[in-house]
């Protein structure tokens, strides 16, 4: 019961971050100087144009008025029609959406294999110890690399030699599975590296900070294995910090890596947002970016809800 | 005192102590000199066309070698590291006022006032930077004010955040209430006793937000969504470069190295910072 009170709470949070993302969208094409119908046609348009546009997209309506229509048009998944090809733009980004999110998941299962671990073990070990360091380094050369100079050297080492990987040349999955790994490997891996120093210095922090609880001095006292004691009392104590990154770094994958997706050529949604602002589309663009925002507000809450089962206590004081 | 009067006995101690935070610092200041000075060093003209041949190896007379004009390359990588530092540092001090006074006031005041902050927090932090960066190029363009903005949105949610909770326990503690019951104006209170409390919580978020800037200033400059041509900052020099690098690779590796080696000066620096402020002591399992 608790639990389902604190799940109904963080839905109904989740609902008014998502209102409040549509409303910034629908205002950042609205409130520009010039207004909607300049930036569909361009300085040069003709009274006549500007006028059937603002007919056809109702800008003659009240600005709240025109927010509802839009909102019940999306609620019934019409998220509008892409100026150049003249087809929903729903359509194509969920033709697109398995594309990024097989790169997102990839590029998060990569990160995690190599983050938690290290960053337990560095969490564990004393201040001044090898491995301390290597978390370190790996830390600050995965949060400071960006990954379009990894991309753009890792684009150069392997067009250089070839070794089996491939850039660009995508095929879907379900097509050829082999040559879809060649060619996503390289960009799941540029990806990988920020998420990786982001758990790693998440997981260290927050295992240092559960090593100075008395309850691990009491293990301790107790003379309890090393290995058991970060098994049953470590882990879930820093649970959260962690799953707070990894839901808030995978929620920004799905979102489209934009620049990664460029760089290799990678059909997936941030690319097709990327080119939609490039053929000056702007329904793709407004589309792309409140998608985004959707799929990471529902990540958020899961992962709020997550935290309720990692640590009960949070349900019971109704804490968020 | 030390660190004013013998900056090097304070480097040596640093270094002694922590070699990594003080490689940082060092790269650190290096930078941020040759983005304000480096201008007047004897390198060359970023601007002159045709200096020598086309994309020429690096070289005595080259150090970077030259770009698709025939232009030096080192001279314009100076003028990036500045473009690059500039803006993302005007960025994130601006919006690092703005959200500590919001995150103060919410943290102060709870009720509706925290409710409405921390909300338009989430929402701004529910985007990724990059479609921000597209949704703010698609409504006014992309430049130089659009990279600022995108740095902004994405920047005010971790000050709004971490100054809101910190704010919350502190506002709790006796000497606040102490404050109050004395008549002091809420002004004053967030201005004399919360403020220099939060600090240390500021400045740490500072130099993440700081090279969180610099990765998105350059991606949007990468993707030509930030500085346009004829400036440059490290992001478009490397997008330039990028269209040779299987015939010039040393365009595209000289500008991301040195784009890297920024960063992650200010990520050390920041550790170090994080380090000497709330130092986490490890403790040995047996």
């Amino acid at each position: 019961m608790r639990f389902f009170l604190y799940a109904l709470s963080t839905l109904a949070s989740g609902l008014v971050t998502l209102f409040g993302a549509a409303a910034l969208v629908f205002a950042s094409l609205r409130f520009v100087p010039g207004g909607y119908a300049d930036i569909l046609l361009g300085p040069f348009a003709t009274p006549a144009a500007r006028e059937a546009i603002g007919r056809r997209y109702g800008l003659d309506e009240p600005l709240f008025v025109q927010f509802l229509h839009w909102i019940v048009a999306m609620l019934h998944g019409d998220f509008g029609v892409s100026m150049v090809t003249r087809r929903p733009v729903i359509d194509e980004f969920l033709r697109r959406a398995p594309v990024t999110l097989e790169l997102a998941v990839l590029a998060l299962t990569m990160a995690l294999a190599v983050g938690l671990p290290l960053g337990v073990a560095a969490g564990v070990a004393p201040v001044k110890a090898k491995r301390t360091l290597l978390a370190r380094l790996v830390g600050a050369f995965g949060a400071s690399v960006p990954d379009f100079v990894l991309g753009t050297i890792l684009i150069f080492v392997f067009s250089v030699w070839s070794l089996w990987l491939k850039i660009g040349g995508f095929a879907p999955f379900s097509e050829d599975p082999i040559l879809n790994l060649r060619t996503m490997l390289l960009p799941a891996m540029t990806l990988a590296v920020f998420g990786a120093a982001l758990i790693v210095r998440t997981t260290r922090d927050a295992v240092l900070r559960v090593m100075t609880e008395p309850y691990i001095t009491a293990a301790v006292a107790r003379g309890a294995a090393p290995w058991e004691i970060v098994r049953r009392h470590v882990l879930r104590n820093a649970a959260i910090p962690v799953v707070t990154v990894v839901t808030t770094y995978f929620g920004f994958l799905l979102g489209g890596a934009v620049v990664v997706e460029v760089l290799f050529s990678i059909p997936g949604v941030g690319l097709y947002a990327y080119n939609g602002l490039g053929n000056r589309d702007y329904a793709i663009v407004q589309a792309g970016a409140l998608l985004a925002a959707c799929v990471f507000i529902t990540i958020n809450m899961l992962a709020d809800m997550l935290y309720a089962v990692i640590d009960p206590r949070l349900a019971a004081s109704g804490a968020r | 005192m030390n660190l004013i009067l013998r900056p090097h006995r304070a480097w040596f101690s640093l270094w002694r102590r922590d070699s990594l935070s003080a490689i940082g610092l060092t790269t650190l200041v290096v930078l941020v000199l040759l983005g304000l000075f480096g201008h007047y060093l004897p390198i060359g003209d970023a601007t002159r066309i045709a200096a020598g041949p086309r994309l020429a190896p690096p070289s005595w007379r080259f150090p970077f070698g030259t770009d698709e004009l025939g232009r030096s390359f080192l001279p314009r990588v100076v003028l990036g590291i500045r473009a690059t530092f500039l803006l993302s540092a005007l960025a994130v001090a601006m919006t690092a006022c703005l959200g500590t006074l919001l995150g103060m006031v919410a943290g102060y005041f709870r009720g509706a006032t925290d409710q409405i902050v921390a909300r338009v927090a989430d929402v701004l932090f529910s985007f990724p930077a990059l479609l921000i960066g597209l949704l703010i190029a698609a409504a006014a363009g992309p430049g130089e004010t659009s990279a600022v903005a995108v740095i902004a949105v994405a920047a005010l949610p971790l000050f709004v955040r971490v100054v809101r909770s910190v704010t919350l326990t502190l506002s709790g503690r006796g000497f606040i209430v102490a404050a109050e019951v004395a008549g002091a104006s809420p002004l004053r209170i967030m201005g004399v006793h919360i403020l220099p409390n939060i600090a240390g919580a500021v400045v740490v978020q500072l130099t993440y937000a700081l090279s969180i800037g610099m990765i998105i200033e350059s991606a949007l400059s990468f993707l030509g969504l930030g500085v346009q041509p004829p400036d440059a900052s490290l992001g478009s020099l490397l997008r330039q470069g990028s269209a040779y690098l299987t015939f010039a690779p040393w365009l595209a590796l000289s500008s991301g190295l040195v784009l890297s080696a920024a960063i992650m000066s200010v990520n050390l620096v920041g550790d170090a910072v994080r380090d000497a402020l709330e130092p986490l002591q490890g403790r040995s399992l047996t």
